[in-house]
């Protein structure tokens, strides 16, 4: 389970950077204009359910992005991310049914974006851009409740000041648009536990839908969807020793809708896991459903 | 002739120096051809930063064909440079700034 709560948090982390009309769950490279400000709010809700061991754990997670991006230069970008979630683990301990729950503001995540490549024609563009960002551990991680502390995958913050970083290539044209994305997560230890690397890489397709011909003007634009991000996850490290269940592969294919205009956009997704290749206890089930907007100022 | 008369030919003539001389021209519209603009999203930060030029009367976006006309007000232009740089601040790039049509 821990993998899997992984993989899908993991994806929430590079969401930073993706406040343009972009990917739903990555990045992307299209521009923040200097001086000027993406705001994102993404609402997002994951079930892990399906649990085979006798715990039969069942973890659901709410939670809203908000990230705010500001152009420093044309090819410079700053994101913010600070995310809030509501995590319920409910489980059966000794034949008694038993739920943790803790909500709260999580880890700020700080990325910076640089265009280190840019090839413009007429209605299209080719970016290649390399960020760099740090977690900050603004969340609470050490939260208890009337049983004992909560474990990490519970807590809203995990306590440890981690590294990511990674580059992400983006082709626009007037009817579509591809981005793709390698990242790395490097975690550090806190309390005793150490969540093990992510290395992940994605890829997205944005169709244009409708309208089918453009006009004059600034039409808006219905984005059709197909992403997958492919995650890979080092095992855990909990008091030095590494968790024979924890780590494994994830693949997730995500169909959405993007209805993309001037000033906003509204998007909502649902992140399927086809492949789970997970080590230790397997588990069979689970999704995030997104839904979110966008506004440039 | 009239002293009235006289007045309204001085007038008359005036006013021909004046648009001759391009002190009562019609204000300048510039069109911009501004390459990688492929998204609505994309529009508007290139006309925020047209928009928040010196003189700029009104901006319009015509992404389909990768084109933004710039309207100035009474008396101002725009250099080529000064539209370069601000592209350029937008995320894009300018290929051609050129005089278009004069506004209504």
């Amino acid at each position: 389970m821990k993998t899997v709560i992984k993989a899908g948090l993991s994806i929430l982390c590079v969401w930073s950077g993706a406040a343009w009309s972009a990917p739903i769950t990555f990045n992307t490279a299209l521009p923040v204009h200097e001086g000027g400000y993406v705001l994102r709010e993404q609402f997002m809700y994951m079930k892990i359910a399906d649990d085979l061991t006798p715990a039969q754990r069942d973890m659901r997670v709410s939670g809203v992005m908000s990230v705010l991006g500001y152009g420093v230069t044309p090819d410079f970008a700053l994101f913010g991310m600070l995310p809030w979630f509501d995590k319920r683990l409910d489980m059966t301990m000794g034949g008694q049914d038993l739920t943790r729950r803790k909500s709260g503001v999580g880890d700020l995540t700080l990325l910076g974006r640089y265009t280190a490549y840019q090839y413009d024609a007429p209605g299209r563009t080719l970016r290649i851009a390399p960020f760099l960002g740090v977690k900050a551990p603004t969340g609470e991680d050490s939260a208890r409740d009337g049983f004992d502390r909560l474990p990490p995958q519970v807590q809203p913050g995990s306590g440890s000041w981690d590294v990511l970083g990674g580059a992400v290539l983006t082709y626009q044209t007037l009817d579509f648009q591809i981005d793709s994305q390698v990242s790395y997560k490097a975690n550090r230890e806190a309390n005793g536990f150490r969540a093990g690397d992510v290395a992940e890489l994605d890829g997205s397709l944005q169709y244009r839908l409708w309208p089918s011909s453009l006009g004059n003007g600034i039409p808006a634009f219905l984005y059709g969807v197909l992403e997958a991000n492919l995650i890979h996850s080092a095992r855990d490290d909990s008091g030095g020793i590494a968790d024979p269940n924890s780590g494994g592969t994830t693949l997730f294919i995500t169909p959405g809708l993007q209805y993309v205009t001037r000033k906003w956009i509204v998007e909502a997704g649902v992140q399927i896991p086809v492949v789970k290749n997970l080590n230790g206890t397997a588990l069979k089930n689970n999704y995030v459903f997104t839904t979110g907007f966008r506004i440039n100022f | 002739m009239t002293f009235r008369t006289f007045t309204q030919r001085t007038a008359i003539a005036f006013s021909h120096i004046l648009v001759a001389t391009g002190v009562l021209a019609a204000p300048v519209t510039y069109q911009l051809r501004v390459d990688g603009l492929s998204c609505p999203f994309c529009a508007y930060g290139i006309e925020k930063k047209l928009g928040a030029l010196a003189g700029v009367g009104r901006v319009e976006t015509h992404i389909k064909d990768g084109v933004v006309i710039v309207i100035m007000k009474e008396g101002f232009t725009l250099d080529e440079a000064t539209a370069k740089k601000t592209v350029k601040e937008a995320g894009f790039s300018l290929r051609k700034l050129e005089p278009a049509q004069s506004a209504p």
